[in-house]
C-alpha cells in the first residue's frame, strides 16, 4: 500500500529532465517559491557541471511537514530519495533510525567542523558520523521597520524592549499600528524566543529553551517574559487574526505599520519592492543587553542507498553544498547568510552583513543559539508546547502566573 | 436438472459475493487494519516513527493532560451540536417554503445548494475575510456611519469556533435542504388532502404528519452532516487555522499536528481512537434504533 503511495506520489511529483549523465540523484525539500527555487538552482547548476543530474522532487506546504510525510511513505516502501532537506532535529532523528549515510570522511577532508559554528553540530552530527551538509542560516529575532515613519514620529531604534514598547505608543496615537503581525503560533513564537534571551539572558534561554530545567521555566523571570509580552500584544492592532507574515510585512512596506519581528526572508520582500536597508527601511535585532542571534539553518542529508551511481552523486552533492562559491551564491538569492564562518559577505546588503558581524560577535557570548519557534532548540515535543502556550496567552487574556503554570506542566506532560 | 444448468445457478448464487469481494477487501485493509494499527500505536511509545513497545494507557493520560487537547474536544461538541442543529433546521424550512409551489424554484434550489459545490477550502477563505473586522461585515457597516458596530468574533479566542459553525452552516444547508426537498416530494398528497378535509390547519399538518414522514430523509441529513462535522479539518485550516492562538483547534486538527509535526505519534493514535469511539458512541445507537424501527415497520 505504502509503496503504491510513493509511487503515486512520485509520479505527481517530478519534473522530468534531460537523461545522460554520470549519475543523477533525487533531491525531495520544500522549496517552492520562486527566490528558493532561483537560490537551489545554484547549486543545481554546478551539480552538472560536475557532470550529475539533480532530479527535483518538491513537496511543498506545511512548513515541510507534507515533505517529511512523503520522505516516511518513501523509506517505509525502501526506496528512500537520494538527499532531503533537513530542519531542525530531522536529520538527526533519522540517523537514528539508521538510514542516513554518514558523511564523515568528507567532512575530515573538508574541515567542515572547523567552517562551522560549535552551536550548529547538533544538529549536522549524530555521534562520530556528520549526518548533513548545511547550506545557509537564518536569523530569527530580527526587527524590520519603516524608516520614514521612525522619522515622521522623531523615534529612534530602541535599544532595550522598554524603549520599543514606548517608542510604539508613540506611534500609536499618531494612528500608526506600531506592530504588524498575525496570529499564528509560529509569528507569535518569534517574539516569545526574543524575549527569553532579551530579557533573561543566553544563559536563560540554555536553560529554558534547550535544557527544559523545570526550576528556571516556572522561575519569576519566566513571569517577567510574559508580561512584556502582554505589553507587545497592545501594539498590534485587532485585525491581526488569519494574518500571513509576508501580508504584514506588506503593511511595513506600505507605511500602514512601523514594525514586524520576522527573520531575515522578510528581507526578500523588501527588497524586491526596490527599499534599501538604512535608507527606506531599518533592520536591526531585537534589543537585548546581549545581542542574541537565534539561527535556524537548512541542510541537506543524504539516505543509504545501493546504487552506486547515486553514491557518487550524493558525494558530489554534499561537497557542492559546502563549496564556499556556492554558499556565497545561493545565499544571495535566498536571504539568509551562508552557513559556514568562512565565507566573505562583502557582496551581501547591509543587513547580512550586520548579521554576519553580529553572529561572530554572538558565538563568542555564547549568544548564538538555535531558535525554538524553527526547532533548533528543544526537540518538536517540547517546543510546540513552548508555542501553544505563548499562542493562548497572546491572543487571550490569561495572567502570565497562569501561562507560566501551564508551561510548567505542559512540558513535564510531553517529557 | 442439468449439470450445466446447475452449474449456472451455483455461479449466480457466488457472483454477487464475487464482484463485492474485491471492494470489500479493499475496504477491510484501507479502513479496518488501519483502525486497528492505529489502536496499536496509541498503546506503544511511539513518536518520530513507530516502536512496537507496550506502555499501556500512557498516551492516553498524556493527552487528557493537554490543555489543547481540551480545547479540542469542546470545540468538536459546540461546533457539532450547533452545526447539526442549524444546519438540518434551516435546511428544512428551506425545503418546506420551496415546496410551496413557488415561482422560480429551479433558480432557486440551485443558488441554495451552490455552496455545496464549494470546497471547504474556498469557503473557509472567504469566511475568513468576510468576518475579518478590518475587511468585511464590520468595516462595511462601519463605513456606512454605524460606528460602535462590532462584529469581530474571528479575533475573540471565545467566540471564533462560532465563526467555524457560520461557515459551515452557510455551506451545507442547501445540502440538507435538497435532501429534504426530496423527502418532501416522496409524500403522497392525499395524507395532506386528507388532513385538510379532516380541519387541520397548516402548521399541524407540517408538525404532525410531514416532518415526522421525512424520517428517513432526517436519518440521512443527520449522518452526513454528522461525519463532515467531524471532518471538518479542512474548514477550519483555511478559515482560522486552530487559531486565535489554538482557540479553533478540533480534534482532527490536533492529530494531525501531533502525528506529523510534534513527534507524537502514539499521543495522536491516541486521540484518533478518542474519537472513533466518540463518533461510533454517539452513531451506532442512533443507527441501530432508526434501522430497527424501520425494520418493524
Amino acid at each position: 500500500m505504502s509503496r503504491f503511495i510513493a509511487t503515486a506520489l512520485a509520479a505527481t511529483m517530478l519534473v522530468p529532465v534531460a537523461a545522460h549523465a554520470e549519475g543523477q540523484i533525487e533531491v525531495l525539500h520544500h522549496w517552492v517559491s520562486q527566490s528558493e527555487v532561483d537560490a537551489l538552482n545554484v547549486i543545481r547548476k554546478e551539480l552538472e557541471a560536475k557532470g550529475f543530474e539533480w532530479k527535483d522532487s518538491a513537496v511543498g506546504g506545511m512548513s515541510g511537514a507534507n515533505a517529511q510525510q512523503a520522505l516516511r511513505s518513501r523509506l517505509t516502501a525502501g526506496n528512500p530519495p537520494g538527499a532531503m532537506q533537513f530542519l531542525g532535529w530531522e536529520g538527526v532523528q533519522w540517523a537514528e533510525q539508521g538510514v542516513v549515510r554518514d558523511l564523515n570522511d568528507l567532512a575530515t577532508a573538508g574541515g567542515w567542523r572547523e567552517a562551522l559554528a560549535p552551536q550548529l553540530l547538533p544538529f549536522v552530527t549524530s555521534g562520530e558520523a556528520f549526518i548533513a551538509a548545511p547550506i545557509n542560516m537564518h536569523r530569527q529575532n530580527w526587527v524590520w521597520a519603516n524608516r520614514k515613519l521612525f522619522d515622521d514620529a522623531g523615534v529612534a531604534v530602541p535599544k532595550t524592549w522598554a524603549e520599543l514598547i514606548e517608542t510604539g505608543k508613540t506611534l500609536k496615537e499618531k494612528g500608526i499600528v506600531p506592530v504588524a503581525m498575525g496570529d499564528e503560533p509560529w509569528q507569535i513564537g518569534i517574539i516569545f524566543d526574543a524575549l527569553l534571551s532579551d530579557i533573561n539572558g543566553p544563559e536563560f534561554y540554555q536553560k529554558t529553551a534547550i535544557d527544559l530545567d523545570p526550576e528556571a521555566l516556572g522561575s519569576p523571570e519566566m513571569v517577567k517574559v510574559f508580561d512584556m509580552l502582554r505589553e507587545v500584544r497592545g501594539l498590534v492592532d485587532d485585525n491581526f487574526v488569519g494574518r500571513d507574515w509576508a501580508v504584514a510585512t506588506g503593511m511595513v512596506i506600505n507605511g500602514e505599520a512601523a514594525m514586524q519581528f520576522m527573520g531575515d526572508w522578510a528581507k526578500g520582500e523588501f527588497l524586491a519592492k526596490g527599499l534599501k536597508p538604512n535608507q527606506d527601511f531599518y533592520c536591526f535585532a531585537t534589543p537585548g543587553e546581549v545581542n542574541a542571534f537565534q539561527y535556524l539553518i537548512d541542510s541537506f542529508g543524504m539516505f543509504t542507498v545501493s546504487d552506486e551511481t547515486v553514491q557518487k552523486a550524493q558525494v558530489a552533492l554534499a561537497e557542492t553544498i559546502m563549496d564556499p562559491k556556492v554558499q556565497k551564491g545561493f545565499n544571495l538569492i535566498k536571504g539568509s547568510i551562508p552557513a559556514r564562518n568562512d565565507v566573505p559577505v562583502d557582496d551581501f546588503d547591509d543587513c547580512a552583513k550586520l548579521g554576519y558581524h553580529e553572529r561572530a560577535a554572538a558565538i563568542e557570548k555564547g549568544s548564538m543559539q538555535g531558535a525554538i519557534t524553527h526547532g533548533f532548540a528543544a526537540k518538536p515535543e517540547f517546543a510546540s508546547v513552548f508555542s501553544d502556550v505563548a499562542a493562548q496567552f497572546f491572543v487571550g487574556k490569561m495572567s502570565s502566573e497562569d501561562a507560566v503554570k501551564m508551561l510548567v506542566s505542559g512540558i513535564d506532560n510531553a517529557r | 436438472m442439468s449439470a450445466s444448468t446447475r452449474m449456472s445457478s451455483r455461479l449466480a448464487g457466488w457472483l454477487p459475493r464475487i464482484v463485492v469481494a474485491p471492494s470489500l477487501l479493499v475496504v477491510i485493509v484501507t479502513v479496518y487494519l488501519f483502525i486497528l494499527w492505529t489502536g496499536v500505536i496509541s498503546v506503544t511509545s511511539s513518536k518520530f516513527v513507530p516502536t512496537y513497545d507496550f506502555v499501556g494507557l500512557e498516551q492516553y493520560v498524556r493527552l487528557w493532560a493537554t490543555p489543547r487537547w481540551h480545547t479540542a474536544v469542546a470545540n468538536l461538541f459546540i461546533f457539532s451540536a450547533l452545526f447539526l442543529a442549524l444546519s438540518t433546521g434551516l435546511g428544512l424550512l428551506m425545503a418546506i417554503l420551496l415546496d410551496q409551489n413557488i415561482r422560480a424554484e429551479g433558480a432557486l434550489r440551485a443558488i441554495y445548494l451552490y455552496p455545496m459545490a464549494l470546497s471547504f477550502i474556498v469557503t473557509g477563505t472567504a469566511w475568513k475575510w468576510i468576518m475579518n473586522p478590518g475587511l468585511g461585515v464590520q468595516k462595511v457597516v462601519n463605513d456606512l456611519g454605524w460606528t460602535d458596530f462590532r462584529f469581530d468574533w474571528i479575533t475573540n479566542p471565545d467566540m471564533a469556533i462560532y465563526t467555524v459553525v457560520v461557515a459551515g452552516v452557510w455551506q451545507s444547508s442547501g445540502f440538507a435542504m435538497a435532501i429534504f426537498l426530496a423527502g418532501l416530494r416522496g409524500i403522497d398528497n392525499s395524507v395532506i388532502k386528507a388532513a385538510q378535509i379532516e380541519g387541520a390547519s397548516l402548521p399541524l399538518i407540517y408538525r404532525q404528519i410531514i416532518i415526522p414522514m421525512l424520517r428517513p430523509a432526517m436519518l440521512s441529513v443527520i449522518v452526513l452532516l454528522s461525519y463532515i462535522a467531524i471532518k471538518s479539518f479542512d474548514l477550519v485550516l483555511a478559515l482560522t487555522n486552530g487559531g486565535p492562538g489554538t482557540a479553533t483547534e478540533l480534534p482532527s486538527t490536533f492529530m494531525f499536528s501531533a502525528t506529523f509535526r510534534r513527534n507524537q505519534m502514539g499521543v495522536g493514535a491516541a486521540s484518533a481512537v478518542m474519537m472513533l469511539m466518540t463518533v461510533a458512541a454517539i452513531i451506532v445507537p442512533y443507527l441501530y434504533s432508526e434501522l430497527r424501527s424501520e425494520n418493524n415497520g
